[in-house]
């Protein structure tokens, strides 16, 4: 039995998700849909189990698509994205188009086109080849060493784009390739960065010159060397994707709003997460403290500890942590007693 | 006998920590307090004026609060804003105040 292939919507809709599903299970392959209203529980499903595509809304509170989509570029790099969004904005589309998603849709446009819409999405449930990600290149190399392995002489012509190129092969070895603007090893390396196209098998040319004295063997080596670097991201980076989902993690358990760290320094830029003018609240915070510095002085109050703001869209707590004061938004909802603990966890967890 | 306070030492002097509250209006003068008269009306201003700019700040920062409590080792002062104006509360803290930054058991 064939198995259906899973989509997963993130948006923080739910009347949206509800027609999402409803709307993506029309279509020919009958996918199964999923839902989720949150980047964290969205990225804890992809981790758990196999996904095709990934539906993710741009504007969110706590996680926002750009976020999400750039740690699924890194973790889950087979997984094909559409971005989709209310706001036309070509800032939006073109940071998407950056993160490496494959389609990029306002939801205006999805809902006036719906046939269209989903003609890509089927698109994207069937696409095994072609494409980013190596996948083509991936498929190009089968056949290569399906010849190599048959020794083989044939020669195969790739077409990609504008672009065209051929490998000489004889013998199971590939003697030549070209590209345009380059031959020998240079245009086998080019040929094979290439993201997508197609290619055909051509009868051989005997008496071809040879310019690649590389067996096929080593050029594959070389070649798995060079995927694997840039595929293994260096213990930085790894440091800093941890860090990064440690915080998310803590952010997400915790239920913030926001999380805008303060440096003592004013020359010091504030840093934001789920929160875009960050400056703004970063200076109100720098007054604020100065004026609880101020009060505590003169009233022999004291070094202050901690300051809250509220109004009927959230609660704001100020909290000063080694050095700099983080400000943390939170729901109005939650609980104000609770949040001067939760908010020092949270501030300790991202500190460390 | 007076020449014998000549040697007595003189009292340390120690602040005290306001408590209770007082209403200002939108340009920081004090309409009503219950916070005890021995306070100087000095530090009771400036109390006033800090809370009340931090209001207009934040309503300038298009994050305009309704609440403000700032939490000190041994005070906490406690505002909601009133048309521009405030009423705050002032509350010494001690090591057996349960603290709360915000809200339900608020004044």
């Amino acid at each position: 039995m064939e198995e259906r292939h899973k989509i997963l919507v993130l948006d923080d809709d739910g009347d949206w998700l509800d027609m999402c599903r409803d709307f993506l299970t029309q279509l020919p392959s009958k996918p199964d849909v999923r839902t989720v209203s949150s980047g964290m529980r969205a990225l804890s499903l992809l981790d758990a189990q196999p996904f095709r595509v990934l539906l993710c809304d741009l504007k969110m509170p706590r996680m926002d698509g750009l976020q999400v989509l750039s740690i699924v570029r890194r973790r889950f790099p087979e997984l094909r994205t559409v971005a989709l969004t209310g706001l036309p904005d070509s800032e939006f589309r073109s940071r998407a188009y950056a993160l490496g998603v494959d389609l990029f849709w306002l939801k205006t446009d999805m809902q006036q086109n719906p046939k269209m819409f989903l003609d890509c999405i089927e698109a994207l449930l069937g696409r095994d080849d072609g494409g980013f990600r190596d996948v083509q290149s991936k498929s190009l190399l089968d056949v290569i060493q399906m010849e190599s392995a048959l020794r083989n002489s044939s020669v195969l012509r790739i077409t990609s784009g504008q672009e065209t190129g051929q490998f000489w092969i004889q013998d199971g070895q590939i003697i030549d390739a070209r590209a345009a603007g380059a031959d020998g090893e240079a245009a086998f390396w080019r040929i094979l960065k290439w993201k997508g196209g197609t290619f055909e098998s051509l009868p051989a040319e005997t008496g071809h010159i040879q310019t690649i004295t590389k067996s096929l063997d080593a050029l594959l080596l070389e070649l798995a060397q060079a995927v694997k670097k840039a595929s293994n991201p260096t213990p930085a980076q790894e440091a800093e994707e941890t860090t990064f989902i440690t915080r998310l993690t803590a952010v997400a358990y915790e239920g913030a709003e926001f999380v805008v760290t303060v440096p003592a320094k004013k020359e010091d830029s504030a840093k934001g997460w789920g929160m875009r003018d960050v400056d703004r609240l970063a200076a109100w915070t720098r007054l604020a403290e100065k004026a609880a510095q101020r009060l505590g002085e003169k009233c022999g109050a004291g070094p202050w500890t901690h300051i809250a703001g509220h109004n009927l869209e959230r609660h704001l707590l100020l909290v000063p942590e080694k050095g700099r004061t983080f400000a943390i938004g939170w729901p109005p909802e939650a609980d104000p007693r609770r949040l001067f603990e939760q908010s020092k966890r949270l501030a300790d967890t991202w500190a460390s | 006998m007076g020449f014998l306070n000549w040697f007595a030492k003189p009292e340390p002097a120690v602040q005290k920590l306001p408590s209770g509250s007082f209403t200002v209006d939108r340009h920081g003068n004090v309409m009503t307090s219950t916070v005890g008269s021995d306070y100087p009306q000095r530090l009771l201003d400036e109390i006033a004026h800090e809370v009340l700019s931090l209001f207009r700040e934040a309503r300038s920062a298009q994050m305009p609060l309704t609440g403000l409590d700032m939490n000190f080792a041994s005070l906490r002062v406690t505002a909601r804003e009133m048309q521009g104006g405030a009423i705050i509360f002032l509350t010494p803290q001690n090591t057996f105040t349960t603290l709360s930054p915000a809200g339900k058991d608020s004044p």
